[in-house]
């Protein structure tokens, strides 16, 4: 019995050191990144990068945020970074273009930016690239309610006319863009511009009744995110009517409901109607501690 | 016949077993105040002690700003307020022991009667302290008062603890009136110190019939006023949340979960001082095990009502698991908070039912254990109410440092946190020194009424 335990003991001991040991088990493997590259620019002004990374488990893409990204114009060099960038939990980063690469950027009407990750403990090293050329969109909206976007791409030194590429026009509102009718996108004619006629009067604007309309061209593969914005006043003025400061104990001091105020002041005047009553009765109560 | 009976019946359940053999002198001798041992001065030293490291940290407040406090734009309610919503509840004892008991005419209650009043009247000082440290700026308090708007639920809590503790002074000073009298009979055992502060507080009174008529009847209209006063203070303090539209807090239950909670802890600690003050005081024939078989009814009744509510306010949410409380929700079922958020589910509720439904749980040991876990486990479930809640907002945290994502008190609102809590237990042990903790008047008329 003890020989058999102490091989039982041993067996244990031998199965622990080799389940132990490092040179029997494998190296996990790292994860591979996808590394995508958008590029924004709003109302013709500083261009933006934004950088999505995310990877595949189990079929499914997930973002992957807390990644270190380095960004670069055309090549990966120190004259042309850009910029460091973190990924948040949605695994998006955004940089506007620097003024630092503002010579690389004249040089060339088409550019490249880079993206690229060194690696870490979790993920292998992975880059990412998109190429865009320089282009402009303008927006103009006539008297009878036409709205017309015109796109120009920088060829050589002049910008030209661009024929073909879906524009959106569309109506800022809180959550999303809403188009001026029914059609999802207008394509530009030869001359560069894209038409649509207005079709939501009865839209709310403001108090004074402006909205802003926006063009914008989304996810081209030559020209990136473009969109420019101008306010009109074609909506229907908006006042909004709030019963707030009539109705509720919140409101500022001098606009609360008089009968709130009176049955609030009340129960506290009662309540302390009775301790002063009460404070006073201890004086005769003193009082008749002296007369005995 | 049948009054008789039940005439009998109070009577045994008023004094101690052996009453009969308790002459007046022994009672007085008996309650009346006793000067620290060794063991009550260490505890005295190890109290200041720890208040005045929570005196130092609010210095460093007061110096650096609320910057040294872990507070910041999400969770900008900590432990303060945690602690404030702890004092205000445990002070609440106050109404329960004596004016519900009294009115009910509940006649074992009266020799804890006093032991709940010094703990609300401790716990309401410092409750009001607490809430003037958390602002930051002490001077804050006083723009308060001079441009405070009615409408404002802070403003509803600065007047009704205003109200509670005016109203727990006075249900403390009342019946201690005959006392005080004895108090200065006994010359020899006061001190010159205390026998001119009783002079100066009670000489007046003579106890004749129209003096004791007068203060019968204060009495009477301090415990029908202290319980409404009461339920307001903790349901405006409830509703310092409930009017805030935030996960976790947007209940129409929380006024009533919040008062059963506060009643459950004003029991706690009712039960936990008992026992101290028993064996402290060696005061076994007054605080008979009788009693604690009687509290510990009462704290069962308390857990069994308080998790009710704890039911109706986190099972129906869990059942709908609406998207933007459910970061909350599994944040204290299994996120972050989970293990505090079942420790004080667990000891302050769940244990204590099974611990006290049983007899042997309610002698004065096990109900004492059961009263400390109550007492602890109400103090997390409070920092529960407040904090993750605020680090959960309906909107996502966007462009926020880390650390704002998460809150752990500093060490500056631990100690000020802990000092406060000293602060309370060193009130409690000083007014236990100047006043008897059994009402003597009233245990020597129970002992006349059993003679007769």
């Amino acid at each position: 019995m003890k020989s058999l335990n102490k091989i039982l003991i041993g067996s244990l001991s031998i199965i622990l050191v080799l389940s132990s040991y490092n040179g029997f088990s494998q190296a996990a493997e790292k994860g591979d990144l996808n590394v995508a590259v958008n590029y924004f620019i709003t109302n013709n002004k500083v261009p933006q990068l934004m950088v999505k990374v995310n990877t595949k488990i189990n079929g499914k893409f997930l973002n992957v945020g807390g990644i270190n990204l380095k960004l670069f114009l055309d090549k990966d060099s120190t004259g042309t970074f850009i910029g460091n960038v973190i990924t948040n939990e949605k695994g998006e980063a955004t940089a506007y273009i620097p003024t630092s690469v503002k010579a690389e950027w004249a040089t060339s009407s088409k550019h490249t930016f880079l993206a690229t990750f060194d690696g870490n403990k979790k993920y292998a090293p992975a880059r990412g690239d998109l190429t865009v050329a320089k282009a402009k969109i303008l927006i103009d909206a006539t008297s009878d309610k036409t709205v017309t976007a015109s796109v120009f791409e920088m060829k050589d030194t002049t910008w030209t006319p661009v024929k073909g590429v879906d524009v959106v026009l569309a109506i800022r509102r809180m959550d999303a863009d809403l188009t001026i009718d029914e059609k999802p996108t207008f394509t530009t004619d030869s001359t560069g511009k894209a038409s649509g006629d207005f079709k939501r009067d009865s839209i709310p604007g403001d108090a004074r009744g402006n909205i802003t309309l926006v063009a914008k061209i989304v996810d081209n593969d030559q020209y990136g995110n473009l969109s420019i914005e101008k306010t009109v006043p074609w909506g229907n003025k908006f006042v909004p009517v709030n019963t707030f400061n009539e109705r509720t104990l919140f409101a500022t001091r001098n606009k609360a409901p008089v009968w709130i105020l009176f049955i609030a002041y009340s129960i506290a005047v009662s309540v302390w109607g009775v301790l002063i009553m009460l404070v006073f009765n201890l004086f005769r109560i003193k009082k008749l501690g002296r007369d005995v | 016949m049948e009054n008789s009976i039940v005439k009998e019946k109070i009577v045994k359940d008023v004094l101690p077993k052996n009453a009969d053999s308790i002459t007046e002198e022994k009672i007085i001798r008996d309650l009346l105040p006793q000067k620290f041992g060794k063991w009550g001065k260490i505890w005295v030293g190890v109290l200041v002690a720890i208040c005045l490291i929570g005196m130092f940290a609010y210095y460093r407040q007061l110096r650096y700003g609320l910057v040294v406090t872990s507070m910041r734009d999400y969770a900008s309610w900590g432990i303060y307020i945690s602690n404030f919503v702890f004092f205000v509840a445990i002070s609440l004892v106050g109404s329960l022991i004596t004016a519900v008991f009294r009115l009910a005419g509940v006649k074992w209650s009266t020799p804890l009667t006093r032991i709940a009043e010094v703990i609300a009247v401790a716990a309401i000082i410092f409750a009001s302290i607490i809430i003037i440290v958390d602002m930051g700026s002490p001077e804050r308090f006083y723009f308060l008062i001079l441009y405070g708007r009615v409408q404002s639920p802070i403003i509803w809590d600065v007047i009704v603890i205003t109200t509670y503790f005016f109203i727990s002074i006075l249900l403390l000073y009342y019946p201690l009136l005959p006392d005080i009298k004895i108090l200065l009979r006994f010359k020899e055992n006061t001190g010159k110190r205390l026998y001119k502060f009783y002079s100066f507080i009670g000489s007046f009174w003579k106890g004749s019939h129209k003096q004791y008529l007068l203060n019968k009847k204060a009495i009477n209209v301090l415990c029908i006023t202290i319980i409404p006063v009461a339920f307001s203070i903790h349901t405006v303090t409830s509703w310092l949340f409930a009017t805030t539209y935030r996960p976790g807090w947007d209940s129409t239950n929380f006024g009533a979960y919040f008062i059963a909670g506060a009643f459950l802890v004003g029991a706690g600690a009712v039960v936990v001082a008992m026992y101290v003050f028993r064996k402290a005081d060696h005061l076994e024939k007054y605080i008979t095990e009788d009693h604690f078989e009687k509290m510990g009814r009462i704290l069962v009744l308390l857990s069994l009502l308080y998790l009710y509510f704890n039911v109706n306010e986190f099972l129906t949410p869990y059942f709908k698991m609406k998207e933007s409380e459910s970061a909350y929700l599994n944040g204290l079922f299994i996120g972050d908070f989970a293990h505090i958020f079942w420790f004080a589910i667990l000891a302050g509720m769940i244990l204590p039912i099974i611990i006290l439904l049983f007899k042997k749980g309610r002698k004065p040991l096990p109900v004492f254990i059961v009263g400390v876990m109550v007492v602890v486990g109400a103090w997390f479930k409070r920092y529960l109410i407040v904090t993750p809640t605020l680090l959960h907002p309906f909107l996502p945290m966007h462009d926020v440092p880390a650390n704002y994502r998460h809150y752990f008190p500093s060490w500056e609102e631990w100690a000020i946190t802990m000092g406060s809590l000293a602060g309370v237990c060193l009130v409690i042990t000083v007014l236990t020194r100047i006043f008897p903790i059994i009402p003597i008047q009233e245990t020597l008329n129970e002992q006349h009424e059993i003679a007769k």
